[in-house]
């Protein structure tokens, strides 16, 4: 438990050093980005490989603290997405968990639709497809009833879509040329076509501008009503995860975490150019034939990277 | 007691686009008490013999443009640059190295800055006084620019400054940014011409009306200027950032390594270079592994090695084909499969690499130890040294606050015998390779007097502390030595401590 913990930790703090590293001067560090999705990738694992998911939610000292405020974890995130604070992150986690248990199961399916499409060799239009599909669902369903808590697991698969929604602002080039292919699905207010490079130059500033929280901030950087509905989510989710059985956490893990998990893995190397701006050196400089020749797997990684947890503390901050 | 150190400051007696400063030598920055003998490699790392010959500010960019400066002007100067907390990033000396024969060190800034020091002279009046080092020239190598296709700024950090050997009166130096190599000519003038007939001592033209006599200039004498002209730009190479240079045994060519690829230049030809290590895959997804360090062997002209961030060294011969991709030697260490943690690749990536003079071994730096390999073996190196073991349990405090991935170099000495690398809280540490001793020394202000003896330091790891020793958790990490030099033939070595530039030397009893 406590690896997971670990983990889960790091994870955070890789995820904010790759988002930070978009900002260094002198252009984005090939060696240290490599490195840093190293850690990211040895951390997932071991998240994955924890064999105690519900001793995890259910001893977790955060998990009480759940029902009442969104004000305080509100005040985590925002102290600093470069050192997620752990109580707020490791608080905001559970969250997420909770609320994927009902819904885990209907999810599973999509995620299994998603999963295969996700898998290797370039599924992109199909897994675009899935995911453009799951996130149209996602947020059907999260304005609809909200006792479903289908809100939840939505959360993933919407925040997958939503997090590409503003597919070319995050962290760097290769998303957003990587969005361009998928554009129409999931970027409204990105142009089609090429981007110029004014787009992404537009879109940190406008994260910093929304403070530490801004990466995560993707996923509501289209407006502001998107975001009430993750935080409505959030809020009612506690009660479900109260209720949650050990088992639905499974299928709450293998429905969602696992989905996004073998995304991550079947393009792991996606993940490995993506973030060591082995990906950004590319779009920066050299090729955007293999980012747009793969969109499926460029279109998953980074918004997916992101939504592991500050995607969940996002909810809560927003 | 510690002297006050002096502001240096040059003052330039007239502007000119080339970077001409007269040349002072100021007075000694700590006043010396023993006499230095010739120092000879043999003694070792000295087990606590190491003294401190000066500590060097390098001089910020307002000493330097300021024109004048009066008595006022450099009191002010004396208190700025001594205070410690006032130091701008751009004072950040980001490489060190001695020339071939140790009369000249040069530093690196994160300005783009290269300030070179240059040995005083042994004199019969002052003999006391050789061994400390004094600014010989100051110049700008290199200036912020922006890649408007990427939207990049190129920082004008100096990443490595190489010497070359002296082949005339001039000196010669590498200097590179992210992106581009520069080569540097740096020379001494001290005689000018006067007596010109048609400009007058001003350098006005004169009326032509008014002349009416015939004269040759003659050369005078005037105040040593030292003048650095930059003679070669080489640029464009590069798509990563350069990490490496290295000047080959030839003397004609060198090549510069960036995170993927390694390039060869002749030192003639700027606009092209040829590219012998391409490690790029071609789906970058694919990326697993980049290249930290480069070097030419110090005698073959055919051989070099580059370092992984994997924790491989690769040996290449340029004679097997145009293109060395496939290594002639692969140097590895299984890795100790106990010790794996999250950190593992990181702390197992090599931060530099070099080759000892003799040509024989080369020694690798990772994050936590220091490693000595015979070339003539290549499953495991033959000595392993660890720096600083006791921060294998705060490796995730260490890759939080990006310490991890600090660089950290090692040097050799000029006998091969020991090896130096830095660390951290500005401690630095050598490895006497015969005795298997090692000594752990601070390069710090307040414990340096000028020519008392270093004490060696302790780190504890738990229990109980003892009198001197510090203890792991009140370790600053903020001050760390990554850059250090050793004296190609004495016991003379320079330490950059952030801003600060420390030369010790080896007292002989």
């Amino acid at each position: 438990m406590e690896f997971k913990l670990e983990a889960h930790r790091i994870v955070s703090i890789s995820l904010g050093k790759i988002y930070n590293s978009r900002v260094q001067r002198g252009g984005i560090k090939l060696h240290k980005n490599l490195l840093v999705s190293l850690v990211l990738r040895s951390a997932r694992q071991v998240y994955l490989s924890d064999p105690c998911p519900s001793l995890y939610l259910a001893g977790h000292p955060g998990a009480p603290a759940l029902p009442q405020q969104p004000g305080e974890s509100v005040a985590g995130p925002p102290a600093g997405w470069g050192e997620p604070p752990p109580p707020a992150a490791c608080a905001a986690w559970p969250e997420p968990e909770p609320q994927l248990e009902l819904p885990a199961v209907p999810e599973v399916p999509r995620a299994g639709d998603a999963e295969p499409a996700a898998t290797v060799t370039g599924a992109g239009d199909t897994l675009q497809g899935g995911e453009a599909e799951a996130a149209e669902a996602a947020w059907r369903r999260v304005e609809g009833p909200r006792e479903t808590a289908v809100g939840g697991s939505d959360v993933f698969p919407q925040g997958f879509g939503a997090a590409r929604r503003p597919c070319g602002c995050p962290p760097g080039d290769e998303d957003k040329m990587s969005a361009s292919p998928r554009v129409d699905g999931c970027c409204a207010p990105r142009p089609a076509g090429p981007e110029p490079p004014v787009p992404p130059l537009v879109c940190p500033r406008k994260r910093g501008a929304e403070g530490v929280g801004g990466g995560p901030a993707d996923f509501p950087a289209p407006g502001s009503t998107p975001l009430k509905k993750p935080r409505r989510n959030s809020e009612e989710q506690p009660g479900g995860a109260a209720a949650a059985a050990a088992q639905e956490e499974e299928e709450m893990e293998t429905g969602n975490v696992a989905n996004l998990i073998s995304i991550f893995g079947s393009s792991f190397s996606g993940l490995l150019r993506k973030s060591p701006g082995g990906g950004r050196e590319e779009a920066e400089g050299e090729e955007s034939g293999p980012e747009a020749a793969e969109p499926g797997q460029i279109c998953c990684d980074k918004p997916v990277l992101r939504d592991i947890n500050p995607w969940s503390t996002a909810i809560v901050a927003f | 007691m510690l002297l006050s150190l002096p502001a240096l400051h040059l003052q330039t007696s007239e502007y000119h686009p080339l970077f001409q400063l007269p040349h002072r030598r100021l007075g000694p920055w700590c006043s010396p008490t023993g006499s230095p003998a010739p120092l000879s490699c043999e003694t070792g790392c000295g087990e606590g013999s190491w003294i401190l010959v000066c500590r060097l500010l390098v001089p910020t960019q307002v000493s330097l443009l300021s024109m004048e400066e009066d008595i006022d002007t450099r009191k002010i100067n004396n208190s700025f640059l001594r205070d410690h907390s006032y130091a701008t990033e751009a004072d950040i000396i980001s490489t060190v190295e001695f020339n071939h024969t140790g009369e000249l060190l040069a530093t690196g800034d994160k300005g783009g800055r290269v300030v070179i020091f240059q040995r005083e002279q042994e004199s019969k009046n002052q003999v006391h006084r050789r061994g400390e080092y004094n600014v010989y020239s100051t110049f700008q190598s290199h200036e912020p620019e922006f890649d408007y296709l990427k939207s990049l700024e190129i920082e004008e950090k100096i990443n490595k400054i190489r010497w070359l050997p002296q082949q005339n009166a001039a000196y010669f130096l590498l200097s590179t940014n992210d992106k581009t190599v520069k080569l540097w000519k740096v020379s001494e003038r001290d005689k000018r011409p006067e007596g010109y007939n048609l400009k007058d001592e001003e350098g006005r033209l004169r009326d032509p009306a008014t002349i009416t006599t015939l004269r040759v200039p003659v050369l005078r004498p005037m105040d040593l200027m030292v003048e650095a002209t930059p003679r070669r730009v080489f640029a464009n190479a590069h798509t990563y950032h350069i990490n490496s240079i290295s000047v080959n045994s030839d003397y004609e060519t060198y090549m510069s390594a960036d995170d993927l690829r390694i390039n060869l230049w002749n030192f003639e030809i700027t606009n092209q270079s040829f590219n012998i290590v391409d490690i790029k895959p071609a789906n970058m997804e694919e990326l697993t592994e980049v290249i930290t360090a480069a070097e030419f062997h110090p005698h073959h002209c055919n051989t070099f090695v580059y370092s992984s961030s994997k924790g491989t060294i690769r040996l290449c011969d340029m004679r097997a084909s145009a293109l060395c991709d496939r290594h002639t030697k692969f140097f590895e260490e299984p890795e100790d499969p106990s010790n794996r943690s999250f950190f593992s690749e990181i702390i197992s990536s090599i931060s530099d690499v070099k080759f000892s003079h003799s040509g024989r071994y080369i020694m690798t730096r990772d994050y936590l130890t220091v490693k000595v390999w015979d070339l003539n073996m290549e499953n495991r190196p033959i000595e392993t040294y660890q720096v600083h073991d006791y921060l294998r349990s705060k490796l995730c405090s260490l890759y939080e606050n990006d310490c991890i991935f600090d660089k950290f170099e090692c040097v050799w000495n000029g006998s091969d015998s020991v090896i130096m690398t830095g660390s951290y809280n500005n401690f630095f540490r050598m490895f006497d390779r015969n005795t298997k001793r090692d000594v752990t020394l601070e390069a710090s202000r307040e414990n340096s007097k000028p020519r008392a003896i270093l004490k060696p330091r302790k780190v504890c790891v738990g229990g109980k502390r003892r009198k001197d020793e510090i203890s792991v958790d009140s370790l600053d990490f903020s001050k760390k030595i990554l850059h250090t030099a050793w004296h190609p033939s004495e016991n003379i070595i320079a330490v950059a401590a952030t801003n600060n530039l420390y030369i010790f030397q080896d007292k002989v009893n």
